[in-house]
């Protein structure tokens, strides 16, 4: 009874389509965790990075130092990128035109290419932890029933049917929900943690980017204003 | 994935972050996982197992039943020699009219008294070894034969089983005849004055070595002459003494056996002794039916009188259980009466005190399949409970706790009352085992 009713007893005793579901189930576990940790990792680094670069960037700095400080493009990351995108823009086009507007187009257009290229970065797999949230409950319960059918199917071969002998099929059977319930649960969590959580660095990237078009909208104002005079 | 390449090659504070720890992580977790149900399972799963059915056996009540059996023995032993002393004072004068079987009859009456029987029994040892020597001289066959038998017989018997048979049996005899002293009185008295008889035969010849030589004489002389002859007499001496007695035929029937009854035909003698045995059974069926009857009455109407001052549901559900008690203690008492041996009433018994306590018993939750306690329970004469103490403990406090509060709960056992007077005695003291088996 002790022995034949443990769990991994029963895992290795359910037949193989239960079994397949069971390996699914436990490597959809797998991966939906290590996308967890990762994305947990990914983020926290993102917030720490974006607040060092705003004492940095509100500190004072001369742009161009800031500018010529940061790393190359394609290192950078967050805000930082963001800003490494909407300056080079700027100063390329402040040697070509003498239009505002259409440095402040650039500017704008570059931003908004760096902030989208930071959100694929930040919402990397996050659909995958959605994907394991919502398909392994199901994914389980086909499991389940199909272990069901198994033990009525063998049921209907026994003489008599006493809850012992139907009892080890439907607990094998419902080890399959379980799992589907254990990958889902945590996948469901994170997911809606993770992706609030990217929302927000997104929502301030974007701030960022509005509060440096602003600023440089003011430096191409005083510059046409000084020209003018 | 290029990206993820060439962040951690080139790490730095702003690095991104590669896959190898959460791998790590998750795999950790989740092996973790696996190893807690693995290892706390097996912890948590005797629990559940605990509900279980209640096994209480009865074991030994042979070492009590014994003892007071032995001590039942030598009550009715003493009580027997009391009765013979007296009937011996007061018809110490009467003669005996056939010397033989009085002579049988009186070393019968010695045989319940240890001393003198073994001297008797002596004396009758010789006297047989002289006999079979004159009868070998004599050289006739059948009476040879039949001496030699009754030397062999007498000699197996007198050294083999002795004491013991003969105690036994005259305990036995002499229980019945009390049993019978209470309804055939005259038949008793007679009884006793043939007993009285014997015993001063005995006592003649004890005091009068001349008498028994004479008598010795003529036992060889009748042993000699012919065994068909005594049996003859002894026969229409049955006839006759049947219709008077069921008792002395069977003290009758039991003295052949011991000196003469392999000289005869068993077959009439285990007739006879069928017979008699059959009517005291019978006689103490229709005791048993009696008593039974009066304490059925008494019952009811006891339950009858408490029922009235009962609200009206509690009062019908205590009836129907009051009747099922009842019913279930006819049907004891029925089988307590109808049973030849001991042994089935003491079944009984213990059955219905076996479900007492096996209702009655609350199993403390986390006791194991494998406890086991042994209570021993004193009972008084009407069932009620003395005491109830543990003799062989489980181990576990609270279940040897839980047995006894089973044997509290259950007492008191009234069913005692019904049994004979004999099983009584043997169930004042039994051992009840206690041990919870499982569902399967």
């Amino acid at each position: 009874m002790n022995d034949s009713m443990s769990i991994p007893h029963l895992i290795m005793s359910a037949s193989t389509v239960v079994q397949l579901v069971m390996l699914i189930l436990v490597i959809g576990s797998i991966l939906s965790w290590v996308v967890i940790f990762q994305r947990t990792f990914v983020l926290r680094r993102a917030r720490r990075a974006h607040q060092s670069f705003e004492e940095r960037f509100w500190s004072g700095v001369d742009l161009n130092e800031l500018y010529r400080e940061t790393p190359s493009e394609q290192e950078t990351l967050g805000a930082e990128h963001v800003f490494r995108a909407g300056f080079r823009e700027f100063n390329r086009l402040m040697a070509k035109t003498k239009s505002a507007d259409a440095i402040l187009d650039g500017v704008q257009r570059s931003m908004r290419v760096a902030w989208s290229r930071e959100e694929e970065r930040l919402t990397l797999h996050l659909v995958f932890l959605a994907t394991v949230a919502s398909a392994s409950p199901y994914i389980g319960l086909f499991g389940t029933v199909w272990g069901i059918m198994g033990s009525f199917q063998s049921l209907s071969m026994a003489q008599q049917a006493t809850l012992a002998t139907v009892a080890p099929w439907i607990a094998e059977a419902l080890i399959a929900t379980a799992m589907g319930l254990f990958a889902a649960i945590p996948a469901v969590i994170f997911y809606n943690r993770l992706s609030s959580e990217s929302d927000r660095m997104l929502g301030k990237y974007e701030d960022f980017a509005e509060e440096f078009h602003s600023i440089l909208h003011r430096n191409l104002q005083g510059r046409s204003e000084a020209g003018a005079a | 994935m290029a990206r993820r390449q060439r962040g951690s090659s080139a790490p730095r504070k702003n690095g991104r972050v590669g896959y190898g720890v959460p791998v790590l992580l998750a795999v950790g977790l989740h092996v973790l996982v696996v190893v807690i149900s693995v290892v706390s399972l097996p912890q948590r799963q005797p629990e559940p197992e605990t509900s279980s059915i209640v096994q209480a056996t009865l074991v030994s009540t042979e070492t009590t039943t014994d003892q007071a059996q032995r001590a039942e023995e030598a009550r009715a032993r003493a009580a027997a020699r009391q009765a013979e002393e007296e009937a011996r004072q007061a018809e110490e004068a009467r003669q005996a009219e056939e010397e033989a079987r009085q002579e049988e009859e009186a070393r019968q009456a010695e045989a319940e008294e240890q001393a003198r029987q073994a001297e008797q029994e002596q004396a009758e040892r010789e006297e047989e070894a002289r006999r079979l020597q004159e009868a070998r001289q004599e050289a006739e066959a059948e009476a040879q034969r039949r001496a030699e038998e009754a030397e062999r017989q007498a000699q197996l018997r007198e050294e083999q089983e002795a004491e013991r048979q003969r105690q036994q049996e005259a305990a036995e005899e002499a229980e019945r005849q009390r049993q019978l002293e209470a309804q055939q009185r005259a038949e008793e008295e007679a009884r006793r004055q043939r007993e009285a008889e014997a015993e001063a035969q005995r006592q003649r010849e004890a005091e009068a070595e001349a008498q028994r030589q004479r008598e010795a004489e003529a036992e060889a002389q009748r042993q000699r002459e012919a065994e068909a002859e005594a049996q003859r007499q002894r026969e229409a001496e049955a006839e006759a003494q049947r219709q008077r007695e069921a008792e002395a035929e069977a003290q009758r029937q039991r003295e052949a056996e011991a000196e003469a009854q392999r000289q005869r035909e068993a077959e009439a003698e285990a007739q006879r002794q069928r017979e008699a045995e059959a009517e005291a059974q019978r006689q103490r069926e229709a005791e048993a039916e009696a008593q039974r009857q009066r304490e059925a009455e008494e019952q009811r109407r006891r339950e009858e009188e408490a029922q009235r001052q009962r609200e009206e549901e509690a009062r019908r559900a205590a009836e129907a259980a009051s009747q099922g008690l009842d019913r279930a203690i006819e049907g004891e008492s029925d089988s307590v009466a109808n049973a030849q041996q001991g042994q089935e009433a003491a079944n009984s018994f213990i059955n219905l005190v076996r479900r007492a306590v096996e209702q009655a018993w609350v199993i403390p939750p986390g006791a194991s399949n494998g406890l086991s306690a042994t209570v021993q329970v004193r009972l008084g004469p009407s069932g009620e409970l003395f005491g109830a103490t543990i003799t062989q403990s489980s181990g576990d406090s609270s279940f040897d706790r839980s047995a006894i509060q089973a044997v509290e709960a259950a007492a008191p056992f009234n069913e005692l009352r019904q049994l004979p007077p004999m099983a009584q005695r043997d169930f004042r003291q039994f051992n009840l085992r206690f041990t919870p088996g499982d569902v399967r």
